[in-house]
C-alpha cells in the first residue's frame, strides 16, 4: 500500500545515477507547494542511502520507501 | 532542522594531469547544493588548469574516455549554485591568468580560505 492517497507529481529516475536524482528531487520539490507529495522512480542501487541522508538534511518528508525489485518508490512530503 | 543551512568545502588539488581525479568534488558539491547545503570548491596545486577555458569540454573524466566531459559536470555545479574558489599563488604555479578561467570563478587568499575552513562544517580535500 502506497503510504499516501494522491501523489501530487512523479519523477522518474529510472537508470539515472548519482548524483542526478538527488538533484532532479531538489529542484522539483523546489517547485512543489509546501504539504504537497512527490513519488520519485529510481534504481540507482545507492539512491536509498541518499533520499535517507537528502530527507535528513533537507527536512523534506520520507513518508515512505517501497522496493519492486531494482526499483525504488520513494514518497516525499515538501515540509518547508 | 535548524534554519541556518550548513557548510562544506571541498578542495580540488587534482588538475588537467589526471582526468580520473577531476570530476568527483563536482559530484559531491552538487550533491550537497541539492541537499539545502552551502557549498564551495577551492582550487589549488593543480586543481586550477581544470578551470581554464577551453579544457574542461576536452577533458574526460572516464578512464575509458568514453562519456560526458568534465565541463557538464562543472556547470550542473555552478547552475546548483556551488562556488568556485582559486588564489593567485595557484593560477602562478600553473602560469595561468585569472582572465584565462572560465565565469564565475571568485578570487580569494589564504586568509580567506582559512576562514571558509573555520566556518565550514566539514572540509574534505582531493
Amino acid at each position: 500500500m502506497p503510504p499516501v492517497e494522491k501523489v501530487d507529481r512523479t519523477l522518474d529516475c529510472l537508470k539515472l545515477l548519482c548524483p542526478v536524482p538527488i538533484i532532479k528531487i531538489s529542484k522539483a520539490v523546489k517547485e512543489l507547494q509546501t504539504g504537497q507529495t512527490l513519488l520519485m522512480l529510481a534504481d540507482d542501487p545507492g539512491s536509498k542511502a541518499d533520499m535517507l541522508a537528502w530527507a535528513k538534511q533537507t527536512g523534506n518528508e520520507l513518508l515512505g520507501i517501497e522496493e519492486e525489485g531494482k526499483v525504488f518508490k520513494f514518497y516525499v512530503r515538501k515540509t518547508r | 532542522m535548524d534554519d541556518a543551512p550548513k557548510k562544506l568545502l571541498y578542495i580540488q588539488t587534482n588538475g588537467v594531469e589526471s582526468p580520473e581525479r577531476s570530476a568527483t568534488p563536482f559530484y559531491l558539491a552538487s550533491s550537497a547544493a541539492a541537499m539545502d547545503i552551502e557549498v564551495g570548491i577551492y582550487f589549488t596545486v593543480n586543481g586550477p588548469t581544470l578551470l581554464v577555458k577551453g579544457v574542461a569540454e576536452e577533458l574526460i573524466p572516464k578512464k575509458d574516455g568514453k562519456g560526458a566531459p568534465l565541463r557538464r559536470f562543472i556547470d550542473q555545479a555552478a547552475e546548483l549554485g556551488v562556488k568556485f574558489y582559486v588564489c593567485q599563488p595557484s593560477l602562478d604555479l600553473s602560469n595561468i591568468n585569472f582572465d584565462d578561467l572560465i565565469d564565475g570563478v571568485e578570487m580569494i587568499g589564504g586568509a580567506a580560505f582559512n576562514d571558509m575552513a573555520l566556518e565550514a562544517d566539514a572540509v574534505i580535500s582531493f
